[in-house]
């Protein structure tokens, strides 16, 4: 049963569907059969964290995942997050305050942090570096990441009370 | 680095699990969590001709404390385990030593079960459960059977376990009353295998450390238990002197194997430092 | 050209720096960044062509083998492959690589007949899809006669016969041998009191960036062009090298950037990957998308960074004064030699860092083993001379008890002797060193730190202050590609390396600024976009940026050498100078009055001296582009408001014939103070950081947050080279961490929580507005400043930190040996 077969899943809210054999990674399926290519590919053995994603909720490597696996799930990457003109506090606050070189580990960054904030609205930093830290960044140095991501956590919760 | 071309199967229950590891035997893969299995396949370092992916299998997520017995299943993932206040009650050890495993991601996917199954001879887990007595529940079409953490691992990314079992439980008993366990460990970076880790459990049964138990990672081709170095330290009074004596014990005749980020005499002196400081945490944490 | 000794060319600064700014020097948020927010950017892999097809590579599991067979026909009989090439086949249509060094080494985007590193491609196959190309190159058969591999640096020195890569340059692996005096070494060595020795180990690491090589190629056969995209770096440049490789006229190849997912130097020129993907295009008669995995980029990316060993010797007179270096080394550049000895070109830059120093011999071997080849990452060999020297004087202060921060307050180049001419003839432009060094020391407690770290001993932990004080020399010029070549065979003898931008006004007011450089994760829009805003005193808001491809783009070479920022505020300066003049001509019509009685106000152009009397940007763009007709005659103004402007390098001269001087090459230099403050486990070997500050000068900040984002990313590419990364090859030639598992990148987790950054601005009297080049940031000074960290830590133990990276295992090696020997 190496032929492909239909994989249906809800992704960022909305339900798509395409075949997919089943060795394909669902960090391909994304990028290739979905056009999703915000989700980056950075090792394809799960170190790097550029490929994470939330399935069912939680932080996933898509490079370690097969896409057959996600039959019925809910995936969520960094396209369902906001646009330009709308953006995620997250996202506003990555760009406030520098939290990005070249934008490659942006989505493994930005979904981990969705993750832990929406877990954990009130993280801490030692909280937060321990979320982010599963993610390599090869040029901020990591500060500036943190920074945002506790600057969106507090902003987030003052629209939250 | 994609995977090879393979079958596939997601099967609803248990025994189509089985009936199917039955007919594939050794060509065929369990895809648990898949965070060692699908690395594995995108190196193309495995070409198996099927995989049977478990995790529609109901049932088998548990992480539970019965009668005195903690039961962990084949699809409790790492982040349930070291989340569950069960773990935190039955084993001081194991909670110590959880967050020493991977990160959140890998966590969310990974199992106890698989990792113990892939015996990676730097994993903590199957240390842990070498110095808990646990017992592995392995079944299979034709039976269950159950086979002790000493025999289960066999060697460099090998169990016991035959190609046509599954494991579906680890058992392991709850720690005696009043047990402290500490766990070190030094690795390459945060959440990476270990170089090198050690972890220790004792009682202090009226001022004399006792039921011992020194288990170390990283030293060869799977877990390692420091007989010797227990056996120092079993009836001692604890004392920074006994635990230096004991670490030093743990390293005696050790083998540790070397490769290009540890060589043998960094392994040992990580065994000699660690073991003291894990014993040191077990004894101030005993209650 | 002849000219006189360290001749200092006239400043061609056009914008004086001023005391107060539009645009430039605020923290502006990033132009770039909406789209890499949201998933919308366009990297290498992210391109996708009708009818695409994808290649994957077979690597040579061998250091160093014959090829003697290649056997695809299984591969080939795989359905969904399209085809499969061996390195015999693409020689025939498609010639080696671009290759600077002098002679060639010639390398192939397929090796022919021999491979001599392990990862090297020995076939390629191109299928429907990535995973069936994978599927083929298993089922390739070669046959290899393995030859011996030569690893060790100095083994390759006396190598011959079977073990010589490219015999066609004759029986040794040594690429080059050269020594060069600068200035009266000898003298200098006569009168010194005190010589230090060390010899000092740089180890091989590289800018490995998260996102790999890949090109998308596609061939027209209606057309006979090439287009490729890309995220090679110096596409505006290398371009026509590419088309040299594949046999066609260069106006027949045309690379379209993408964004870069990080480079480092690393993708400075891509031109293997690309001339890979255009020979697979047009055999496949389709599109070809090849993208590196990751094992291919480590194994074959051509970008490893030096790997260097120094016999270093510093002489000095017994109050401290340093007079001289005699530098050896022997420089480990892998297979190839695609720049030549260019790292060592662009290390002369600043050999003697930022001293006093009055002369310096240099000794360079260059040689050639079963590697990867060299590429650029950050410092592009320059860094690996801040470590050399920094060594060299913690070891003097170590000798003559001199505290390390009195030492360099003696011998820093002082204030009032700039422009410097340092003795390799290079030019310092400006600095202030002292100024640099006190805003460090007011940031950290110095006296406090040395009191915990005393307390900290008496309980048997080990804590540790370093410094350093480095140069960064930004704004390369060519020369230091083919200096170092002999004059018989000078190589590639460029001298120019110029960058250019257009700039487009729309007819409403707002600008459209076009890159002839692409994005790989600096901030060229954002560095653009203000200085732009700044110029013509508009919103950034109104602009926004594009990039050429290389049929409209023109004279680049694109980012490298922390000179992009420098460059592109020279281009954007010029053009928005042609765009001024033109709204002003316009402008003058419409109010009717004088040019010279015109200024720019914010929005707008009005008459000097008469408030309200103004024309909006929009109503003269507007005029501009639909209504010249109703303008009164004006001999040459034409419609619409557009400029294009090329600035060369703003200050370079020539070598001179007998290479003693090596002329004025990268004249733009920074200067950086790092001190770290880390405690080291002593039975783990494990090190901490408990306090980190790095005070740069980059001349004047045109974006200090984006700057700070350099310094940063900088000194924890800097900590991986000082305590994790090393290329590890085994005797055989095999790497053993061609994986993100094994290569160790720092987490967030080995950095330092706050790495606290300063500035100082001493701006540059050569360049616009006096910017200076900071793109290589904290991985110039962090290195050398760590380890007389660890040394000082370790202090009490006697032990001397001589090679990098100070890995658990080799630190506590160090302290075991010094435990045994009663330290
Ligand atoms: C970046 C990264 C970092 C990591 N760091 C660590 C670390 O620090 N420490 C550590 O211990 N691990 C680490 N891991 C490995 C991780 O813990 C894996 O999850 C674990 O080793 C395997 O569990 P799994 O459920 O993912 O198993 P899989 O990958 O699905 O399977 C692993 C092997 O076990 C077999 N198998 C799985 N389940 C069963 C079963 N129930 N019965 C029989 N056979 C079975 C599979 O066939 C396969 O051979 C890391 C992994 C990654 C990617
Ligand atoms: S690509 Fe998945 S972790 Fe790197
Ligand atoms: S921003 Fe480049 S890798 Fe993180």
């Amino acid at each position: 049963m190496t032929t492909p077969r239909t994989v249906e899943l809800v992704v960022n809210g909305e339900p798509r569907a395409a075949d997919a054999e089943p060795r394909m990674l669902l960090s391909d399926f994304l990028r290739e059969k979905l056009a999703l290519t915000g989700t980056h590919v950075g090792c394809e053995h799960g170190v790097c964290g550029a490929c994470t994603v939330l399935v069912d909720g939680e932080s996933v490597r898509s490079c370690l995942m097969l896409a057959v696996q996600a039959q019925g799930a809910e995936v969520r990457t960094i396209e369902g997050l906001g646009s330009a003109d709308d953006m995620h506090p997250l996202q506003e606050a990555f760009w406030e305050k520098h939290g990005l070189q070249c934008g490659f580990c942006t989505p493994g960054m930005l979904m981990s942090a969705v993750e832990l904030l929406e877990s954990n609205p009130t993280a801490g930093r030692d909280e937060i570096r321990e979320a982010i830290s599963s993610t390599l960044c090869r040029c901020t140095g990591y500060q500036t990441i943190v920074e945002a991501v506790q600057a969106a956590a507090e902003k987030m919760q003052g629209e939250g009370q | 680095m994609k995977p090879p071309p393979f079958d596939y199967h997601c099967p609803e229950t248990l025994d189509e699990a089985l009936a199917l590891l039955a007919e594939h035997g050794e060509g065929a893969k369990v895809l648990a969590g898949g965070q060692s299995l699908v690395p594995m396949l995108n190196l193309r370092a495995l070409h198996p001709a099927v995989l049977i992916d478990i995790n529609r299998l109901p049932g088998l997520d548990h992480v539970s404390l019965e009668d005195g017995r903690l039961r962990i299943g084949a699809l409790a993932r790492h982040r349930a385990v070291l989340e569950s206040a069960a773990v935190r009650e039955a084993s001081p050890l194991m909670a110590e030593a959880y967050p020493y495993v991977s990160h959140g991601p890998i966590r969310n996917r990974g199992t106890l079960c698989g990792n113990l199954c892939h015996n990676d001879p730097a994993s903590e887990m199957p240390a842990v459960v070498l110095a808990s007595d646990a017992e592995m529940v392995l079944q299979s079409a034709s039976g269950t059977r159950s086979v002790g953490a000493g025999d289960f691992f066999t060697g460099m990314l090998s169990t016991a376990a035959r190609a046509d079992e599954l494991l579906v439980e680890v058992r392991m008993p709850q720690a005696p009353a009043g047990q402290g366990a500490g766990f070190h460990e030094v690795s390459p970076r945060k959440g990476d295998f270990a170089y090198v880790a050690a972890g220790a459990t004792m009682t202090l049964d009226g001022g004399t450390c006792s039921g011992v138990r020194i288990v170390c990672a990283g030293v060869g081709d799977g877990p390692h238990r420091a007989r010797a170095a227990e056996d120092a330290l079993e009836g001692a009074a604890p004392g920074e002197d006994a635990f230096r004596q004991a670490a030093e014990a743990a390293t005696e005749g050790l083998d540790p194997g070397e490769d290009f980020h540890a060589d043998a005499d960094y392994r040992r002196d990580l065994v000699c430092s660690l073991t003291r400081r894990a014993l040191a945490d077990a004894a101030s944490r005993c209650h | 050209m002849t000219r006189e000794r360290h001749y200092i060319p006239e400043s061609r600064q056009r914008e004086k720096p001023k005391s107060k700014y539009f645009a430039i020097g605020h923290s502006m948020k990033r132009v770039e960044d909406t789209r890499l927010l949201t998933g919308s950017g366009t990297y290498a892999d992210d391109v996708s062509l009708p009818n695409m097809a994808h290649a994957a590579v077979l690597r040579s599991p061998h250091a160093h083998a014959r090829i003697v067979a290649i056997d695809k026909s299984k591969a080939e009989a795989l359905p969904g492959v399209i085809c499969v090439m061996t390195g015999a086949e693409a020689a025939e249509v498609t010639g080696p690589c671009a290759d600077f060094s002098s002679p060639p080494t010639p390398q192939h985007c397929i090796a022919v007949d021999k491979v001599r590193h392990v990862g090297e491609a020995v076939a390629a196959v191109v299928a429907e899809s990535r995973y069936i190309a994978e599927d083929a190159c298993e089922l390739i058969e070669v046959e290899y006669d393995p030859l011996p591999a030569v690893v060790d640096i100095e083994d390759a020195l006396t190598s011959s016969g079977d073990a010589v890569l490219h015999p066609g340059r004759g029986d040794s692996n040594v690429a080059m041998q050269r020594t060069i005096e600068f200035g009266p070494v000898d003298d200098d060595f006569a009168q010194a009191d005190l010589v230090i020795e060390r010899r000092l180990r740089w180890p091989r690491s590289g800018g490995t960036p998260i996102e790999t090589v890949g090109a998308t190629a596609h061939y027209d056969r209606g057309t006979g062009k090439f287009t490729i995209h890309a995220n090679t770096s110096m596409y505006n440049y290398v371009g026509w090298l590419i088309a040299v490789s594949l046999k066609v006229d260069p106006h027949r190849l045309n690379i379209v950037p993408t964004d870069a997912g990080g480079s480092f130097g690393s993708k400075l020129f891509c031109h293997k990957v690309c001339t890979l993907a255009g020979t697979l295009a047009r055999a496949a008669g389709r599109p070809v998308k090849y993208l590196e995995d990751r094992i291919d980029n480590m194994t074959s990316g051509d970008a490893h960074g030096s790997d260097r060993l120094y016999d270093a010797r510093l002489a000095l007179k017994r109050d401290g004064t340093m007079l001289s270096m005699r530098l050896k080394v022997v420089d480990d550049y892998g297979a190839y030699f695609q720049y030549g000895v260019g790292q060592h070109g662009n290390a002369m830059a600043q050999v003697t860092g930022p001293y006093k120093i009055n002369s310096v011999e240099v000794d360079l071997t260059a040689v050639l083993t079963n590697k990867c080849q060299q590429g650029a990452y950050r410092g592009f060999g320059s860094e690996v001379g801040n470590f050399v020297i920094e060594r060299l004087v913690d070891a003097a202060c170590e000798e003559f008890g001199i505290d390390p921060i009195e030492m360099r307050r003696r011998n820093l180049i002082e204030q009032d002797q700039f422009p410097y001419i340092m003795p390799t003839g290079n030019m310092y432009d400006s600095g202030n060193y002292q100024a640099v060094l006190d805003e460090a020391l007011g940031m950290i407690d110095i006296e406090g730190w040395r009191k915990k770290q005393a307390a900290a001993r008496e309980q048997g932990r080990y804590i540790g202050i370093g410094i350093s004080t480095c140069q960064e020399r930004s704004v390369f010029s060519a020369t230091e590609f083919w200096m170092w070549n002999p004059n018989e065979t000078p190589g590639f003898t460029l001298s120019s390396s110029p960058e250019s931008v257009s700039v487009n006004i729309d007819p409403t007011g707002k600008a459209f600024i076009t890159l002839n450089a692409p994005f790989w994760g600096n901030s060229p829009e954002t560095m653009a976009v203000q200085v732009l805003a700044e110029k013509l005193e508009m919103d950034p808001a109104d602009i926004s940026v594009g990039y050429a491809d290389s049929d409209k783009g023109f004279n680049s070479s694109g980012p490298g050498g922390s000179r992009f920022t420098v460059m592109i505020a020279g281009a954007v300066s010029g053009a928005a100078d042609v765009i001024k003049e033109k709204m002003l001509r316009v402008a003058s019509h419409m109010l009717e009055a004088d040019p010279s009685d015109l200024e720019f106000r914010a929005g707008s152009i009005g008459v000097q001296g008469v408030p309200g009397k103004e024309k909006t940007l929009a109503e003269v763009a507007l005029h501009a582009h639909y209504f010249r007709l109703d303008l009164p005659e004006d001999h040459d103004l034409t419609s619409g408001i557009d400029a294009a402007y090329v600035y060369d390098h703003p200050v370079t001269t020539m070598p001179s014939e007998d290479r003693t001087d090596l002329g004025i090459f990268y004249p733009i230099v920074g200067h950086m103070c790092h001190i770290p403050v880390v405690e080291v486990d002593v039975e783990t070997g494990k090190i901490d950081f408990l306090d980190y500050v790095a005070v740069h000068d980059c001349g004047t900040m045109v974006n200090p947050m984006t700057l700070a984002g350099h310094v940063r990313g900088g000194t924890v590419n800097g900590i991986g080279s000082a305590l994790y990364e090393h290329f590890h090859y085994d005797e055989s030639g095999q790497l053993h961490n061609a994986l993100l598992s094994d290569y160790l990148h720092p987490t967030l987790m080995e950095t330092p929580v706050d790495i606290r950054v300063g500035h100082v601005e001493t701006p540059s009297p050569f360049t616009e507005y006096g910017i200076k080049g900071g793109g290589e940031g904290g991985r110039m000074g962090a290195p050398p400043a760590i380890a007389a960290a660890v040394e000082d830590a370790l202090k009490p133990l006697g032990i001397k930190v001589d090679s990098l990276p100070l890995t658990p295992k080799v630190l506590r090696g160090m302290i075991r040996e010094a435990e045994a020997n009663g330290g």
